[in-house]
């Protein structure tokens, strides 16, 4: 059996809810990842991505509706509750500004650690492992303006990656690389997939879904399409990616 | 059409606005308030100093236009930092550069026009305020002074709206050499390069040493004179700004090797302490700079005010002299505390030019007189004239007994004769009342109204004749009470202006900042750990400067002290000074905290 690390029911958000012109940006979605999975999330622009990611990330809460995640209702905690379960639970990488351009490579991978006060010594390990892990070992000492687009995003990866989250959430994680660089950073998220920790990412980029194993489509705030890559080899499932997008967006 | 979208940007910050147009305004009011005191013929010329003190206050004036123009600077970048965005974006949309231009020359000056005209108010209400406290404080009386003073106005309305104006022009300049992605994207990534190390320790010893030997000159001015005043400026200078671009950062540095940084947040808020002092070291070494010269201005205006009592009872043992006193003068006499006083018999003959004492009465109550025993140290002793010192004139005692004669009688001879001689002598006694006021700032109201009763019965010449030291109290009282009112009032607006260049630097980098708080909010950092490296940060830049300065004022204070410059301890107020120096300066580290919180730590999306 596995078991759930993301579960919501019937998420609502509506934005500006005591205004004259409120907005209902969710409509009720209710999706769940399960241990080890790589789920995608796309959908057309404004239909609710990056809200749902907010929310799943804790960084926003729903106006209605649960979300469960590692199986620890998140929807009523505080706001330092909600800042600890992230530091512990849930990794990030985003488009843009992933690092702290003052510190190393080093500091930024271990920042998640400092934050939960571990001890230096143990910092230090986890940090090198995580930095072995994704080929970046040479480049710690580094500041961030001294490395690639595709360099930063590993960076970003393994702090991610440093104190084992529950899952990594990315918001358009390739947004600003270039193709090769692009290629790169998904085949090290694949790679950290295959050891067993799961990812979700909210994109709008065929190529970069089709590294996922199952892709949920958004439209208008609610979840309107499925599909799975079972056994497809990357290409048909890429295909299949644009062939969905084609009916989906019409 | 650009008008109104810039006019709607402008609503959205409308409180950055406010931090930005309370600044401007307490700017122009404080110029204001110095140019409507420092220029206004009534105050310089009631004071005793006359043109001397128009003198002093023309080179305060001075200071004071060089401080606004680094203000107004500072006050623009931060108003030009809040813009950026929205210009660049007009830009991008395809707006001729001239366009933006003129925009943003209109936007500085309506700015600039709006905070004088305010700022004028303001200052007339603040020198209506200050003028009669200080006249208070000070003795000094501003008998139809006026808070509004036309030609004050004029200089304050052409003085901002030509610095304001130069701010526009170089604003749109800038503007318009940059790129439109530039500005958009400015304030997002910075060019953060790690010092060479090597470079890092020739400065940091350079400026040590610097520093030191400023110091050293400065402590060692009675072997140096005047050469210790270059030496330490140019030495304190080069030596601040090095140990600013170089020492701190080193520091830091090494706190960053220590086990202290995995903790927390502390990695991020050293780097960032490490980052800015370096991108600050020309504002950073200006406030310490500054910082100590307002707090110098102030203990040198303070202390030079404290040594006056000394310096006058010094010079002379009563405070004053009254010949026949009347009966209201008696009553006078009466309601000074802690006193002792004496009378003495006086016989006076103008023909001769002579008056006689009586020896025996000399004797029976004996004669008190101060000296200088270290004029430096002022010390000064109290000793009893004998008989035989009063008959030589060129005795302290003589001297004493001479100058408490009144006006009439100042330039007669003095003689000390027998009992029986002063009887035989045929004029009326005159009875001569000498009073000593142990504290004679207490009692400074009751002996100038004695004066002022004494000036009228000898006529206004006669003033500068008047018998006792408290004339001469009066007359130091005058003198350094301009220089106290300068010191004071130059350094407060020293120190309100550049811990606001200082704030506005801080908070014009708040909106890069808050890409960085925002990633460390969505990694998991609490809020209260984000404000607790926040205040760590900015303490950081408050302090680092502040401690400087002090360090600068306590050497400084040994050229006053020991080129004999300030006698008598300059250290005496420099306790008081400071505090209050220190609680002025806190009050702007509070609010730069609150503002730079509100624009940087991420809102709570929570909703209840
Ligand atoms: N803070 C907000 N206040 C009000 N409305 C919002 C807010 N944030 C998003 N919206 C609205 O909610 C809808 C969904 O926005 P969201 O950012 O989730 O879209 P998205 O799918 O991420 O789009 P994109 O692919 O362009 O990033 C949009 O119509 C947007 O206008
Ligand atoms: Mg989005």
């Amino acid at each position: 059996m596995t078991t759930k690390i993301v579960e919501t029911q019937d998420l609502h958000k509506i934005y500006d809810k005591n205004s004259a012109k409120p907005y209902e940006a969710l409509k009720g979605i209710s999706l769940s990842v399960e241990q080890g999975e790589f789920v995608g999330i796309m959908g057309a622009s404004g239909s609710g991505k990056t809200t749902l990611l907010n929310i799943l990330a804790t960084l926003d809460q729903p106006t209605s509706g649960s979300v469960e995640i590692d199986g620890q209702d998140v929807t009523h905690l505080t706001f330092n509750q909600m800042a600890d379960f992230r530091s512990k639970k849930l990794g990030f990488i985003f488009q843009d500004f992933n690092l702290l351009e003052t510190l190393t490579a080093r500091e930024n991978i271990g920042l998640p650690l400092s934050l939960q006060n571990a001890k230096a010594a143990s910092i230090q390990t986890a940090v090198t492992s995580a930095a072995e892990k994704l080929g970046i070992a040479d480049l710690l000492d580094k500041y961030p303006t001294q490395l690639s687009g595709g360099q930063k995003q590993r960076v970003a990866a393994a702090r991610a990656l440093v104190f084992n989250p529950s899952i990594i959430f990315g918001d358009e994680p390739t947004g600003a690389l270039d193709s090769t660089n692009a290629r790169e950073l998904l085949d090290t998220l694949t790679h950290i997939n295959q050891q067993g920790v799961s990812i979700l990412l909210v994109t709008h980029d065929p190529f970069s879904a089709s590294f996922c194993k199952r892709i949920l489509f958004i439209k208008d705030g609610k979840i309107g399409d499925e599909i799975d890559a079972g056994d497809k080899s990357r290409n048909d499932f890429y295909q299949e990616i644009l062939e969905k997008l084609g009916t989906f967006e019409q | 059409m650009l008008f109104k979208i810039s006019l709607s940007g402008i609503k959205a910050r409308w409180k950055d606005y406010l931090v930005l147009f309370s600044g401007m305004i307490i700017t122009t009011a404080i110029f204001y308030m110095f140019e409507a005191i420092s220029t206004n013929d009534k105050f310089t010329t009631g004071s005793p100093v006359g043109q001397s003190a128009k003198f002093v206050f023309i080179f305060g004036s001075i200071l004071l236009a060089i401080i606004t123009l680094v203000y107004v600077f500072y006050a623009n970048n931060f108003l030009m930092s809040m813009r950026k965005h929205d210009y660049g974006l007009f830009m991008m949309l395809g707006a001729k550069s001239g366009v933006i231009s003129k925009l943003i020359i209109l936007e500085t000056i309506a700015i600039g026009f709006i905070s004088t005209i305010a700022g004028i108010v303001v200052g007339i209400g603040f020198t209506k305020v200050l003028s009669s406290f200080l006249a208070s404080q000070i003795h000094m009386s501003l008998t139809d002074f006026s808070a509004f003073y036309m030609p004050a106005v004029w200089m304050t309305i052409i003085m901002f709206l030509v610095l304001f104006m130069i701010a526009g022009f170089l604003n749109a300049r800038t503007f318009v050499k940059t790129s439109a992605l530039q500005l958009l994207r400015s304030g997002q990534q910075s060019d953060w390069k790690q010092p060479k190390a090597i470079r890092l320790w020739i400065q940091a010893v350079l400026g040590v040493l610097l520093l030191a030997g400023g110091y050293y000159a400065m402590y060692d001015i009675r072997k140096l004179k005047l050469m210790a005043v270059g030496i330490g400026l140019v030495t304190i200078v080069l030596g601040t700004y090095f140990v600013f671009n170089s020492f701190f950062v080193m520091l830091l540095q090494g706190l960053q090797y220590s086990k202290m940084n995995a903790k927390g947040l502390n990695s991020f808020t050293l780097a960032q302490l490490k980052f800015r002092i370096r991108d600050y070291t020309k504002i950073l070494s200006v406030v310490s700079l500054l910082f100590a010269l307002a707090l110098g201005a102030i203990t040198v205006g303070t202390g030079f005010q404290s040594m006056v009592p000394k310096l006058a009872q010094g010079n002379g043992y009563y405070s004053v002299a009254l010949t026949n006193p009347s009966s209201k003068l008696k009553s006078l006499v009466g309601d000074i505390k802690d006193k002792s006083t004496v009378t003495y018999q006086q016989k006076v003959d103008p023909k001769a030019k002579r008056v006689y004492y009586n020896a025996d009465q000399l004797q029976a109550q004996p004669l008190k007189y101060s000296k200088f025993t270290d004029r430096a140290a002022l010390k000064s002793r109290v000793s009893t004239a004998t008989v035989s010192d009063l008959k030589k004139t060129d005795s302290n005692a003589y001297q004493e007994l001479w100058s408490l004669q009144s006006p009439i009688t100042k330039s007669f001879q003095i003689k000390i004769v027998h009992a029986n001689t002063f009887n035989r002598i045929n004029v009326k006694a005159n009875k001569l009342l000498l009073v000593r006021a142990n504290n004679v700032d207490a009692s400074a109201p009751t002996l100038t109204k004695i004066t002022n009763i004494q000036a009228k019965q000898y006529g206004s010449s006669g003033t500068q004749l008047m018998a006792g030291s408290f004339v001469t109290y009066q007359l130091l009282k005058g003198i350094f009470g301009s220089l106290e009112f300068m010191g004071i009032f130059l350094g407060i607006a020293f120190l309100a202006m550049l811990a606001s260049c200082l704030m506005f630097k801080i908070l014009s980098g708040a909106a890069s900042d808050k890409i960085r708080f925002d990633m460390l909010n969505k990694i998991g950092t609490r809020r209260s750990t984000l404000k607790h490296s926040i205040i760590l940060q900015i303490f950081g830049l408050f302090t680092i400067p502040g401690i400087l300065g002090i360090i600068d004022v306590v050497f400084g204070l040994q050229m006053f002290s020991r080129g004999g410059l300030l006698v008598g301890g300059a250290y005496q107020t420099f306790g008081v000074t400071t505090a209050g120096f220190l609680i002025l300066y806190l009050l702007y580290f509070m609010v730069t905290v609150m503002i730079y919180s509100r624009i940087v730590v991420p809102k709570t999306k929570v909703e209840k």
